[in-house]
């Protein structure tokens, strides 16, 4: 019998080809988008799930208030981890990890530029599951200058992995010895280093202080049911232990401390939620947000949806058709099971070659895919044993589903009507078809203003006069490593012919260097009113080599000698200060964490600098105030010449007299921004390719549906042929029903985007206004797809010969 | 009014050629009612669709009121066909979706008849048909007779020249389509030309002339007395 259904539902199929393409193309088309955001997603949920014991483990973050300002940290106390696992019999373990910032490993005679070092506690191996292939995991990270590196980092210098008992010369001054090889870290952590370097090589990690917070740490419970318990210790844990040094360095009680308003708290954050909920001070690296996840899952779910809704619409349109058939099987006695199994055989079908064709349109997609939102994803055994199960059971799903409208609604009408034709009548004005139109474009027409509005605010940062100039400036990043000849580095790239100036400092807007400070504003030492701003170190050739603006006051100047008791400030600080006139003022820096007049140094307002952006746009203009001071973190040099490589290599020439051991690393500003903006950035082009699909999927239903009803009305249009309608005529009239449920998406979606988009963009303390024309634009556009869907098929109908169409009857 | 010379019209399907009309030569003159008449598939419709310039003849000329109308475009052969010419089908052929007033206005509003102007018109002729009171049902609501008035109020709404019937009885039984019969003969002894296609005699009976066709050709003309 399943036999004779397959059979049957092929020629069906086969027979009505058109229909059956464009069916199985929308739904392959619309599976496959689903399934490669399905991968994106799950990877993204999969971070640090690697971790056997990822459920038990949590960092310990800090909440951090001092007056006014309140910061949040990933990283605490350098005696946290040990008093932890000392102090609570459910703590497992505890480990440390302190990010080294960028270190140089010397490769023959060439020192290479790695970012990606750390010190850890030799309990890192306990905590985290990092397969080790060589060496010892429990010993490894013990001995000072022991360094564990990762596969790929010992084939990188020793071609091999069997490198236990080697060294590796960091910055040219620290030997280390590789006690251990693992396995790379997954792709999937939220901290990825290729050298991991033991703690106790880092003197400050036998810190006991308790004010001062630098590692991130984590501890491993017993079961992670003690988290809260844990938590709630932690107030009293911290006035245990940091009472006496609060007492004694700013002379108050802890209690005191939070009774001004200040506080600093402990908390935990479970390792899986760190890469998508965390996006704090002192983070491994830069993590994705869920929001992202959340808005690419409803895609999919949108785009399943007007997958599934062409195909029940087409399905049943179709079946309308097959009413006469259904009819003249019921009469020859057919009976409604057999009807039944009939249709749905035949939707099943058409989903399940739909299914094999989006595994394969996936499959061809995901390198494309991957470029664009900078992942690695992959098709492989693992993935398999979730995406196969759930290509069936969506297949069997939309399969019954749609297959069962016509099924049961066909087989259930009397005979005599269905061959009198009135079901072809009653489908006609489906109530229920055109719900379902309406849906599909309410839903592109959102993806459209969706798409605009983030092209348009992306757009806006790109373009945003951020109050510094950052194109043509090129930061050299290593200048630290010249040591004492830094300075000598700077004069002699200044000298160059296309050099117009050049700034040297580590503190950049679009560098990650943050310093802070507390400065209070009057000699009364007051903390609720003090000043918790960047404090950053820069030449006086700062402002001029970043074009940055004088709002009041003057640059700071080679000549004067007292400007190193000067201070620049940017407007937000002005105006936090609250001076009439901050020029000439005076404010009190704290220079250690007594705060009493004795222990600050003062400093006098030379100047106001125009606010200019260095965090990300999502964040206002915070205060900032600059010293006078030497800071080689980095050499920015502003350019303008017409032979670019020309000028390269003489930069380079320079860096190579000066030192010829290290390799200069620079990177253009300009570039360095837009990296701030990359998630941003692939969001938004993967959001411009969802619509994309979405579209043309609503689209191929739409060129379904409309070819659906012009053959519904042949015979009417070649009556009103024969009585003189003109082919325009008959084309506006067949688009017209299209058009008019396109206009009521158009109401329904526009407002309802404009709310989502609103919303989207209060994240961004600088952002657009969405304007009227985006909505218009969106609905035009959504409308003139309709149209040219549409009157393809009109058009068709319309000039077809009207003999033809009458004769039939 | 009509003048066909060696018309030809072929049809080429995968495997055969049908010549449906053969080197046909007919004069048909205003004021006329001709029967068409001849065994099935002799090309009484392919005739009766030319002449209707709802398709193109391959060879030969066809001159209709003194123009030569043979290779005209489909534009101009639809607005010529709009003012000239109203069709009556065996399977009346009424929109299914529409009002039987909706029906007779159709041809008004194509031709831009203002509004005013249609609602008189349609008024008039529903009325001598004698299916005022139907004006709102749909073609579902009526019988096979009333369908087929109303065809015929629609094919003579705006006045055409010519009325080309093809088999207007075949779906009716005797009285209605003798009903029928008179309203045709009313409109020719108006003035209009009629050319109807008929299976039945006594149909012919009430027309001027026969042309009998045999494969594509014509064979006899009868003049009616
Ligand atoms: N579209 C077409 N394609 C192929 N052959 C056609 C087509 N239309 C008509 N014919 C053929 O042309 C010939 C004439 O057809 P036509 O419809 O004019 O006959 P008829 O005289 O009206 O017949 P009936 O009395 O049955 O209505 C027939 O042999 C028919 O098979
Ligand atoms: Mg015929």
């Amino acid at each position: 019998m399943i036999k004779n259904y397959i059979k049957t539902a092929y020629r069906s199929l086969r027979k009505n080809r058109g229909f059956t393409t464009i069916n199985i193309m929308g739904l392959a088309l619309g599976l496959a988008t689903c399934l490669l955001i399905v991968l994106y997603v799950a990877d993204e949920l999969s971070y640090d799930r690697y971790n056997d014991k990822a459920s038990r483990i949590y960092r310990v973050n800090e909440d951090l208030k001092l007056g006014d300002n309140a910061v949040k940290y990933a990283v605490c106390m350098a005696p946290l981890a040990k008093t932890l696992i000392a102090e609570y019999p459910f703590v497992e373990n505890a480990t440390r990890l302190k990010n080294a910032g960028t270190s140089h490993v010397k490769k023959g005679t060439l020192n290479i530029s790695e970012n990606r070092v750390a010190f850890a506690d030799p309990s890192l191996f306990s905590v985290f599951t990092l397969p080790m292939i060589n060496g010892n995991a429990a010993s490894a990270l013990v001995e000072p200058n022991s360094v564990v590196i990762t596969e790929t980092t010992a084939q990188k210098y020793f071609n091999s992995t069997n490198v236990v008992g080697k060294t590796l010369l960091f910055n040219d001054n620290t030997l280390c010895k590789v006690t251990g090889v693992i396995k790379d870290v997954p792709r999937q952590s939220h901290f990825n280093f290729d050298f991991f370097i033991s703690m106790s090589s880092f003197p400050d990690s036998r810190s006991t202080e308790w004010l001062r917070s630098d590692y991130n740490t984590y501890v491993l419970l017993k079961d992670k049911s003690y988290a809260k318990q844990l938590e709630a210790s932690f107030p009293a844990l911290l006035e245990k232990f940091s009472g006496a040094q609060m007492k004694a360095q700013l002379n108050l009680s802890y209690a005191e401390f939070e009774k001004q308003g200040s506080f600093f708290r402990l908390n935990l954050i479970p390792l899986t939620d760190i890469h998508l909920k965390s996006n704090i001070s002192g983070e491994l690296s830069a993590n994705g947000t869920t929001q992202y996840v959340y808005i690419f899952l409803l895609i999919a779910v949108f785009i399943l949806l007007i997958a599934c809704i062409n195909f029940m619409n087409l399905s049943t349109a179709r079946s309308a058709n097959r009413a006469r058939e259904v009819g003249v099987r019921k009469v020859l006695g057919s009976a409604r099971k057999h009807l039944i199994a009939q249709f749905l055989t035949e939707s099943v079908l058409v989903t399940i070659i739909s299914t094999v064709l989006a595994f394969v349109i996936a499959l061809f997609l995901l390198p494309l895919f991957n470029q664009l939102s900078g992942k690695e994803l992959a098709i492989n055994a693992s993935s398999m044993v979730w995406i196969v199960p759930a290509l069936v059971a969506i297949a069997l799903f939309v399969g019954v589903l749609s297959g069962s409208y016509p099924a049961f609604y066909l087989s259930a009408f009397q005979p005599v009507d269905v061959l009198k034709g009135k079901l072809a009548t009653g489908f006609k004005g489906s109530r229920l078809r055109s719900f379902f139109v309406v849906f599909q474009f309410s839903i592109s027409i959102f993806l459209i203003i969706g798409t605009l509005v983030i092209y348009n605010q992306l757009n806006y940062i790109q373009s945003k006069n951020l109050g510094y100039n950052r194109s043509q400036v090129l930061v050299v990043k290593n200048v630290f490593e010249l040591n004492g000849q830094a300075k000598l580095f700077k004069q002699k790239v200044k000298e160059l012919p296309g050099v117009i100036n050049a700034t040297m400092t580590g503190f950049l807007p679009t560098s990650g260097w943050k310093n802070t400070a507390i400065y209070f504003r009057d000699a009364s030492i007051n903390e609720k009113t003090s000043l918790f701003p960047q404090s950053w170190q820069i030449d006086e050739d700062y402002i001029g080599t970043l074009g940055m603006k004088m709002a009041a006051g003057r640059n700071f100047s080679k000549d004067m000698a007292t400007d190193s008791d000067g201070v620049m400030i940017n407007e937000a600080a002005a105006k936090f200060l609250g001076f009439k006139d901050p020029v000439n003022s005076v404010i009190y820096k704290a220079t250690d964490s007594k705060h009493d007049l004795a222990h600050t140094k003062q400093y006098r307002v030379l100047g106001v600098v125009k606010d200019f952006n260095f965090n990300s746009l999502h964040e206002n203009v915070s205060p900032v105030v600059m010293t006078l001071a030497e800071n080689n973190g980095a050499l920015s040099i502003r350019l303008n010449t017409n032979n670019l490589s020309q000028l390269m290599s003489q930069i380079n020439a320079v860096w190579k007299d000066v030192n010829p051991n290290v390799q200069i690393n620079y990177s253009f500003m300009d570039q360095d921004f837009d990296a701030t903006y990359r998630t941003e950035q692939r969001t938004g082009q993967i959001f411009i390719i969802f619509t994309a699909l979405a579209i043309i999927i609503a689209c191929l239903g739409l060129f379904g549906l409309a070819a659906y009803a012009a053959e519904q009305r042949t015979k009417e249009i070649g009556i009103r042929k024969v009585l003189g309608a003109s082919v325009a005529a008959i084309a506006g009239m067949l688009s017209k029903d299209f058009v008019k449920l396109v206009g009521i998406s158009i109401l329904i979606a526009s407002p309802l985007a404009w709310y989502a988009m609103n919303k989207w963009l209060q994240d961004f303390a600088y952002r657009i206004n969405i304007q009227w024309w985006v909505l218009a634009l969106a609905g035009i556009a959504a409308l003139l797809i309709a149209v040219v869907t549409v009157s393809f098929q009109s058009i068709k109908a319309a000039v077809a010969n009207p003999v033809d169409s009458l004769k039939n009857e | 009014m009509i003048k066909i010379t060696n018309l030809e019209k072929f049809y080429r399907t995968e495997e055969v050629e049908t010549i449906a009309l053969n080197k046909l030569s007919i004069e048909i003159a205003t004021g006329e009612f001709v029967a068409i008449m001849g065994p099935s598939g002799c090309g009484k419709s392919t005739l009766l669709n030319i002449l209707g310039m709802l398709d193109d003849p391959d060879e030969g000329s066809y001159i209709f009121n003194e123009i030569e109308v043979a290779h005209f475009t489909e534009r101009k052969r639809a607005d010529l066909r709009k003012h000239n010419i109203g069709f009556v089908f065996q399977s009346f052929n009424l929109i299914d979706e529409l009002t039987v007033f909706e029906n007779v206005e159709l041809p008004l509003i194509y031709t831009g008849v203002p509004a005013s102007e249609r609602v008189k018109r349609v008024e008039e002729v529903l009325d001598k048909m004698q299916i005022m009171h139907r004006r709102n049902h749909y073609p579902q609501q009526l019988s096979g007779g009333q369908q087929q008035r109303v065809a015929i109020a629609r094919a003579v709404v705006n006045k055409p020249k010519l009325i080309l019937a093809d088999e207007p009885t075949g779906n009716l039984d005797s009285t209605n389509g003798n009903d029928v019969m008179e309203l045709l003969t009313d409109l020719n002894e108006q003035g209009t030309t009629i050319i109807m296609v008929t299976h039945s005699e006594h149909d012919a009976r009430y027309s001027h002339r026969i042309i009998r066709l045999l494969d594509g050709q014509a064979v006899v003309e009868n003049i009616m007395v």
